[in-house]
């Protein structure tokens, strides 16, 4: 099994393409990339699930760090949910130049976040959670969000 | 482990790299009128007092204070590290290195002795802080990746440049030209583009252009041997330039060898990247892979011509390679800066990226770059094109000034009014 830094870290990579592949869909048409910008913004939430409810926790509970990197990182999906909130809507508008400009910028705030936390927080997290690895993955693995 | 990067205040605060962004073009129209006000005979003498005071009005005043700023701001997030005390370090080298450069530029063209000292203690002091305030807000970084590494290994060059050209000014203040002085510039302005800038375009790239355009990762031995690589060509360049003269040329081949490796790389990484949207700042990487193929092959083909061709390698490397990069990077940079800094306040409702910097000028300002430089590299078989090359130029200058003022007048615009706290991200009905 992958140890949580590469489960995560691919995952980052999943939703990279799938964002790549939506843009270009929108190059055609805003209404073609709908079905691509709702899988993306699914599989964004569900990354940030398996974080928020996953390893973040196991994380602090075995650090005492509440307040430090995961809080951050919170903040920062926060953020990135506002940012899919307003590409939707650029889709309902079919406003296109409000489409890319939105994607420009989480496109630069996702990779800013992406590379704190595979090279930071991940590389942490597999440190003090090593032993417990198999578990948290599989645990991500399997969570549904509603 | 350090947590900079990941702290609430991890950001500098907004004015320490915008304050280099700003002034950075500025420096490009000082230069621009200092090339209309000169002549292509005297430009093509690399050791002219105009050719010395063009070249410093871009290295330092545009590359300089570009690369300043954007490492400034990227230190916490490529290497989780932050300047310390960074409002006064970057305010105080802002100032000396404003100052000393302005004073370098009329005290070297007017001959006056006392600007000509004030330079090289300006310059020196505000470049010399900013690389070692950098150096040591990296001392804590453990994790140590392949950009970190090209970062390291500039500023160790951009240090020892920083000396020579203290040398160098001091000698033009005193009037007292040593024997050694000529070969200081030689390695002075060798290290300085290969060197400082060089690996520093290269570090970044690494991590640029797979995040920005999606673009396929470069290969472990890209990352982990050439940075290494091209230190130690542009190292044993420098004995064999000292020593054993009649084998520098295999030195130079080998930086040279190792920069066109990197031009077709960016070339090829465009080719395959996933995100297909073009925009000015890939036309601007692809340029620059242009300029730097070409000038790498004319700064080996120069050796053969008793150096007769400096000036447009010069011009290849500097302008098309290293100016082109720092304006794509710009185009990027600052919008996102302005965005991130009145999202963190509070600000929900704020222009996109893409309605900061206005496409269409931002493509005209491209074109009139090139033109200019084209013009300036043709200029050296037909001088009459120098003069509407430098109005080019300056334009091209002042609009990048123009277009990248526009995310700052909307900072001030957004700032004046009330945050309005976006409640709507705690509930994501709505994107389901």
């Amino acid at each position: 099994m992958s140890s949580i830094k590469e489960y995560l870290t691919n995952d980052h990579r999943k939703c990279d393409e799938i964002f790549a592949k939506m843009e270009e869909e929108a190059g055609s048409s805003l209404e073609s990339a709908r079905t691509l910008a709702q899988e993306f913004v699914t599989d964004m939430q569900h990354h940030f699930a398996m974080e928020e409810q996953v390893m973040f926790p196991e994380f602090e509970k075995k650090t005492g760090m509440t307040q430090g990197p995961t809080e951050m990182m919170r903040q920062e999906h926060a953020q990135m949910r506002s940012l899919l909130l307003q590409l939707m809507s650029a889709i309902d508008e079919k406003n296109s130049d409000r489409f890319f400009g939105t994607s420009e910028t989480l496109m630069i705030l996702l990779q800013q976040h992406n590379m704190k936390e595979e090279q930071m927080l991940y590389p942490m997290a597999q440190q003090h959670l090593s032993a417990e690895s198999d578990r948290i993955v599989s645990t991500m693995d399997s969570l549904i969000v509603e | 482990m350090k947590l900079n990067g990941l702290s609430v205040d991890q950001a500098p605060p907004i004015a320490a790299p915008l304050r280099f962004f700003l002034t950075a073009p500025l420096f490009g129209i000082i230069a621009g009128i200092l090339i209309l006000l000169s002549n292509s005979h005297t430009l093509m003498s690399r050791y002219s007092v105009d050719a010395i005071i063009v070249t410093h009005a871009i290295t330092i005043g545009v590359f300089a204070f570009v690369m300043f700023g954007a490492l400034t701001q990227m230190l916490p997030v490529l290497a989780g590290a932050k300047i310390d005390r960074v409002k006064g370090i970057t305010f105080f080298s802002y100032l000396m290195l404003t100052s000393g450069l302005l004073a370098m530029i009329i005290g070297l063209k007017f001959s006056i002795e006392v600007l000509t000292t004030y330079a090289y203690i300006g310059i020196g002091s505000g470049f010399l802080t900013m690389v070692i305030a950098i150096v040591y807000a990296m001392r804590n970084v453990n994790n140590f990746t392949a950009t970190i590494k090209g970062m390291l290994a500039s500023l160790l060059f951009a240090f020892f440049i920083g000396c020579m050209g203290i040398f160098l000014l001091y000698e033009y203040a005193t009037n007292s030209i040593s024997q050694y002085h000529y070969l200081i510039a030689d390695i002075h302005s060798v290290w300085a583009i290969f060197g400082f800038a060089g690996l520093l375009i290269i570090g970044v790239a690494f991590q640029v252009l797979p995040m920005f355009y999606v673009a396929p990762k470069f290969k472990q031995f890209c990352k982990k041997r050439v940075v290494l690589l091209i230190s130690s060509g542009l190292l044993i360049w420098l004995f064999l330039n000292q020593f054993y003269e009649q084998y520098e040329l295999v030195a130079k081949i080998w930086i040279a060898l190792f920069f066109w490796a990197f031009a077709t790389t960016v070339w090829l990484k465009f080719n395959k990247r996933k995100r297909p949207i073009s925009d000015v700042t890939v036309w601007y990487w692809r340029a620059s892979s242009i300029f730097l193929t070409l000038g790498s092959f004319l700064w080996i083909f120069d050796e053969f011509f008793k150096h007769e061709y400096i000036v447009m390698v010069g011009i290849l490397i500097g302008g098309g390679f290293i100016l082109s990069i720092m304006i794509g990077m710009l185009y990027k940079i600052l919008p996102f800066l302005v965005w991130f800094h009145l999202n963190a306040m509070g600000y929900m409702k704020i222009p996109t990226i893409n309605e900061m910097i206005d496409k269409g000028l931002a493509k005209v300002q491209f074109t009139l770059l090139m033109l200019s430089l084209i013009g300036f590299i043709f200029a050296f078989y037909i001088p009459q094109l120098l003069a509407v090359s430098a109005i080019y130029f300056i334009i091209s200058m002042a609009l990048l000034e123009y277009n990248i003022l526009g995310p700052l007048f909307i900072y001030r615009a957004t700032k004046k009014k009330k945050p309005d706290f976006d409640m709507s991200v705690f509930n994501m009905e709505g994107v389901k």
